[in-house]
């Protein structure tokens, strides 16, 4: 399973947005070798549907993923708030049936 | 590096009211373009971006980090602060501004450690609380130094 967070340039937000979810998943104490989760991050010019499973991005560059399925992006209303971004990754983590905390 | 990157020269601190957001990138941005870090031309591509793709820079309550990519006008791996005592909105109301960041980076990756570092300090709320209420350039920095290593 590949997370992919993505901004306008591919340059700060999204390496903040990979950051966090990358903390959380430690925290969350998910096996994510034993699950096959990478999580990357791009700029929205590069992404396509065929880059992830997941796409977290901020939520005012949603139309800009306008080729990508609804139901596998993940609007973020800020980079910076753990707790926000936790929810969003058990919420994936659950729909793809991962062990987690 | 972050501790290197925010000093005496970089951080700023204004009680002026009546900053377009524009105008707010422009002076939290000139430090760096006095010392080099970045051109006219990198600033102008921040404000451009921002036309074009909306407030996607506002990163977190009040919070907003100012880029745009290295071949616009980036000498080197430069970072500024600008606090504004009042509220600016950036593109509208939905999206309050009190600190602004500037960022510029020389390629995709060389950055990332400075990113990391900011990151520490901003998912931190008591340190955000800090740096909301702080009154003076002397006191962002040393709420920043003494959160930083």
């Amino acid at each position: 399973m590949k997370i992919l967070a993505v901004c306008q340039s591919g340059l700060g937000s999204s390496f903040m947005v990979q950051m966090n979810v990358q903390q959380i998943l430690k925290d969350e104490n998910v096996d994510v070798d034993a699950n096959d989760i990478t999580v990357d991050h791009s700029d929205v010019g590069s992404a396509t549907a065929d880059s992830a499973d997941y796409f977290f991005v901020e939520s005012t560059l949603a139309d800009a993923l306008g080729s990508i399925p609804k139901d596998r992006i993940v609007l973020l209303k800020s980079l910076i708030d753990k707790k926000e971004t936790a929810e969003h990754v058990n919420y994936v983590l659950d729909n793809e049936n991962i062990a987690h905390d | 590096m972050l501790n290197d990157l925010l000093n005496q020269e970089t951080v700023q601190l204004t009680d002026a009211t009546d900053l377009s957001w524009e105008a707010a990138i422009r002076l939290a941005a000139q430090p760096l373009v006095a010392n080099g870090s970045v051109t006219e031309q990198y600033v102008n591509s921040m404000i451009d971006v921002v036309n074009n793709q909306g407030p996607y820079i506002n990163i977190g309550d009040h919070i907003a980090l100012a880029h745009t990519r290295p071949e616009n006008g980036s000498n080197r791996i430069s970072l500024a602060l600008l606090k504004t005592n009042h509220d600016i909105a950036l593109v509208n109301q939905d999206h309050p501004i009190t600190l602004w960041f500037v960022l510029s980076a020389v390629d995709s990756d060389s950055h990332l450690e400075v990113i990391k570092q900011l990151m520490t300090l901003l998912t931190n709320e008591a340190t955000v609380k800090q740096l909301m209420a702080a009154s003076s350039a002397e006191d962002l920095l040393t709420i920043i130094h003494s959160r930083n290593e």
